[in-house]
């Protein structure tokens, strides 16, 4: 009993430090899980060595993070998709500086039935079809006889848009169609290793080949193209995107600190060490 | 006896074994893995060192110490609107049964209120009317509801236990009632308020809607300052988000050990609160 | 002989306040009471905008498109139903079958220890249920059921499942309960007409119970309804799934969304700042709140059922 009180008196204590710290402005950063990678390891730095309070938080997606920009809830964004009118509608008062840190591109993945069934590459048509279930077999695009499962990405994901424009050519003509839902990117790999004739898209640098397999795109003069570095930096591959931290107005303050390091040498080597191509790797 | 009663007769007890034995082997599945997988990664420097590469590597102090903020503040939250309930509900209203009896279901209203929509009901409230941030007071403020209940009906089963002749020696002595409120209700039933509140911290423990949306972030928070703007870790937003990445190897380890010692901490405090529990069960056969 | 009160009564001649005890505790409640009123008064006035966009088809059409501004909330409506009735449907007999054994065959010490171990499940927070579920019952399902050929691990059984372990504490505890508050002496009447113990407790106890075990059961239904965490992780999130058959145990073994799941993904971070997307959420969040509170109500008004129903005292001594 006397252990109860004890306990509750600690517990009752402990909730009187919150009001006994010194200020310090946090920055708020919060969007891509593509991105996050790359800006948890650069506030790592910078936490221990500039002592700075960097807060992140990857809850909705780039989208997530464009609005929690625009409504004041974060300082910085991170996105993995450029900004579209439909965010500069929705938000009309802030002034959105994006400043690119690296560019990335997008791998269809099938999981290892499928790749060793035979199919290495499919182009848009193929593409949409599957994406609008009219293509549900395997076997009708050269693989073997097992039912398509496609996992799609959740609404506001940054590497859906990148998919729906280069399938549709803006997000607001992709079609309405039902598939189930995977968030991040290591959910895809995870969801789409484990389940039979699976395919979904997710960054580049995840596609290991191991585990999920990275599709070849089919251009229209039948050549095939993967994601590889000098196709992604010449924009041959459709499916490329570039990296942003994005601020209102221009960076200023800790997220100028923030963004300067990611600009850097030091914050290029941690966009190389994801698997990302650093902008001096770009044309 | 015929057949069939003689086969009912062995049947009903071992059917009903079978289904206890099925709960059971659940039970032991759970802690099994639990401690299984998590108990190789939970050491000293696990417990008292920071996140590193997003969960991959390193502890979970923050974690821990964020989700102890929360619940001494569900506590601070919840223990005045409970005295008041359970004090209203068995002294002021003892008389009046149908009084009583809202309040029950006011209580059982709020035990049985989905947590999202606790959540829901945050990021209304704090992020778009108050226009805070992201709060470890607001994330405390809704944990504090959520358990109100408990707290409040542990309480009152204390205080409907009083002996009704200590209230009546009182009043025979002459107190007024605010006098044997404090003397004889709250000094006879005071432990279960403490009961209640070690059941509400394990609840509010291991609660993840409700800090969704108001109060926690992944990574970088680590003390709060102020009231605004002062995100925290907590366990179970950290396993909820890692569970979604379960596929990276090196997260996985350190992912059953936040599991572990998150079910430790709500463990703890519900074996805490058994002796009291208990006991009362021991008084009531005694009066 | 005079009653020897506790010292702490005694050494109350000290002067108190008048009445501050309970004014303080009608502000409490006051304050208590006017904050729940005010919240919901909030969700319901910040859904305003969807039911002028919308009106009633947001429970009565199918389709949920956020951004072509569709907002039709019944598939989700029916994955939450699927969802809970296969929890209910799996939890029920195995919680009543435990309780039976708890309350009606074993010794006091045992049933402790029974009842104990079972009530830790209702211990183990639901983000580690959606763990487990997400390492382990996903790739049972997956593997285990391919008669039905699943498309994935993911689906509304799935959920259904966890859902089952997560409420079967609540269940048994309180259908224990119901049982064990059958007077004894309605058992050996039994007895002494000649039935067995497996007779007394299916024909006499059980039935006496029903109205108790009903509420546990529709306690268990309220706490699946709103259930949030471990349904998200492996019910598969797939919108729109209102299948042509909705007995069809395919439909079953298939992705869907359920209210919560909805509420507790991405989607509430993105309609934050939209108010059209907002109100569909906060619908959404008003739509749980109403099933749930069914349950509730429903389970209240058995308890009290259970209570008023005349039980001989145990004035047999």
């Amino acid at each position: 009993m006397k252990a109860a009180t004890l306990l509750l008196g600690v517990v009752v204590a402990a909730s009187f430090f919150p009001v006994a710290k010194a200020q310090k402005p946090t920055l708020r950063v919060s969007g891509s899980t593509t991105v996050h990678p790359v800006v948890s390891e650069a506030a790592e730095v910078l936490r221990k060595d500039k002592d700075l309070a960097i807060t992140i938080d990857t809850a909705g997606g780039s989208t997530g993070g464009i609005n929690g920009l625009g409504d004041r809830r974060a300082d910085v964004g991170m996105s993995s998709r450029p900004l579209n009118n439909a965010d500069r509608k929705k938000f009309p008062l802030v002034d959105f500086h994006a400043t690119s840190i690296g560019r990335d591109a997008v791998s269809i993945v099938v999981s290892k039935d499928v790749w060793e069934g035979g199919v290495k590459s499919l182009n848009a048509d193929q593409f949409r079809g599957i994406y609008e279930c009219k293509v549900t077999n395997w076997q009708e695009l050269g693989g073997e006889d097992c039912r398509i499962v496609f996992f799609n990405k959740e609404p506001g994901r940054g590497t859906w848009e990148v998919l729906v424009k280069w399938l549709y050519g803006n997000p607001e003509s992709a079609p309405r169609s039902n598939h189930p839902e995977v968030g991040a990117n290591e959910e895809v790999r995870s969801k789409v290793s484990g389940t039979r004739g699976a395919i979904s898209f997710v960054s580049t640098p995840w596609a290991d080949g191991q585990r999920v397999f990275a599709l070849g795109i089919q251009k229209d003069d039948g050549s095939v193209i993967g994601a590889t570095g000098p196709d992604i930096a010449s924009g041959d591959y459709p499916m490329t995107r570039p990296l942003f931290v994005i601020t209102n107005g221009e960076p200023a303050g800790a997220a100028k600190v923030l963004i300067d390091y990611l600009l850097s040498d030091a914050g290029q080597e941690l966009v190389a060490k994801h698997g990302y191509l650093r902008l001096a790797d770009l044309k | 006896m015929t057949v069939s009663r003689r086969i009912l007769r062995l049947l009903l007890p071992a059917a009903a074994g079978l289904c206890a034995l099925a709960a059971l082997s659940a039970v032991a599945f759970i802690l099994g893995v639990l401690l299984l997988r998590g108990l190789g990664s939970v050491d000293w420097v696990f417990l008292t060192t920071d996140t590193k590469a997003a969960g991959a590597a390193g502890g979970i102090i923050f974690q821990i110490l964020g989700t102890l903020i929360l619940i001494a503040t569900a506590l601070a939250v919840a223990v005045p609107p409970a005295l008041a309930i359970g004090l209203t509900r068995v002294v002021f209203l003892q008389n009046r049964p149908r009084a009583a009896r809202a309040v029950d279901a006011l209580l059982h209203a709020i035990n049985g209120v989905p947590s999202i929509v606790f959540g829901i009901l945050g990021l209304l409230i704090f992020l778009k009317f108050f226009d805070w941030g992201k709060s470890w007071l607001a994330g405390g403020i809704l944990l504090g509801v959520m358990v109100l209940p408990t707290l409040a009906v542990s309480l009152v089963e204390r205080l409907a236990a009083v002996p009704r002749k200590y209230i009546e020696a009182a009043a025979g002595l002459g107190l007024t009632r605010e006098q044997i409120i404090s003397a004889v209700w709250l000094q006879q039933s005071w432990t279960g308020l403490i009961t209640g509140s070690l059941l509400g911290l394990a609840r509010a423990a291991g609660e993840t809607a409700p800090i969704l949306f108001v109060t926690a972030v992944f990574s970088g928070a680590t003390m709060p300052d102020g009231i605004r703007d002062s995100p925290l870790l907590a366990l179970p937003y950290h396993i909820f988000v890692l569970a979604q990445d379960t596929f990276n190897e090196d997260a996985r380890a350190n992912l059953w050990g936040a599991a572990l010692v998150l079910v430790m901490l709500v463990t703890c405090f519900n074996l805490a609160s058994l002796p009291l529990r208990l006991n009362l069960h021991e008084e009531s056969r005694h009066v | 002989m005079t009653e020897v009160l506790p010292p702490s009564v005694a050494s109350c001649a000290k002067v108190f306040r008048p009445r501050w005890i309970l004014w303080s505790c009608a502000l409490g409640v006051a304050v208590t009471v006017t904050s729940l009123l005010g919240a919901l008064a909030m969700l319901l006035w910040q859904s305003l905008p969807l039911l002028g966009h919308q009106g009633s088809s947001f429970v009565t059409a199918p389709e949920w498109y956020y951004p072509e501004k569709a907002f039709g909330a019944l598939a989700m409506i029916y994955g939450t139903t699927v969802v809970s009735l296969i929890a209910l449907v799996l939890a029920v007999p195995v919680a009543v079958g435990a309780s039976i054994l708890s309350a009606e065959y074993l010794p006091p010490g045992l049933r402790l220890v029974v009842k104990s171990g079972i009530e830790m499940l209702a211990g183990v927070p639901s983000v580690v249920y959606g763990l487990l579920g997400v390492l382990f019952l996903r790739e049972w399902v997956y593997h285990g059921l391919t008669a039905f050929d699943p498309i994935s691990g993911d689906s509304l059984f799935t959920a259904g499942l966890l859902l089952a372990v997560m409420i079967l504490p609540t269940i048994t505890t309180l259908s224990d309960d119901a049982l064990r508050s059958v007077p004894a002496s309605q058992r050996s009447a039994a007895r002494g007409l000649g039935l067995t113990r497996a007779e007394a407790v299916l024909h006499v106890a059980l039935p006496q119970a029903a109205p108790g075990i009903l509420a546990a059961s529709l306690l268990g239904l309220g706490r699946a309804l709103g259930e949030t965490v471990a349904v998200f992780l492996v019910v598969g999130r797939q919108d729109n799934q209102l299948p042509g058959n909705p007995f069809s145990p395919t439909a079953w073994i298939s992705p869907g969304q359920t209210l919560t799941s909805k509420l507790g993904g991405p989607e509430t971070h993105i309609a934050y700042g939209d108010p059209l997307h907002w109100s569909a959420i906060i619908g959404l969040a008003l739509l749980l709140l109403l099933l749930v509170g069914f349950c509730l109500a429903a389970a209240w008004g058995l308890e009290r059922v259970m209570k008023r129903t005349p039980m001989d005292t145990e004035s047999d001594s």
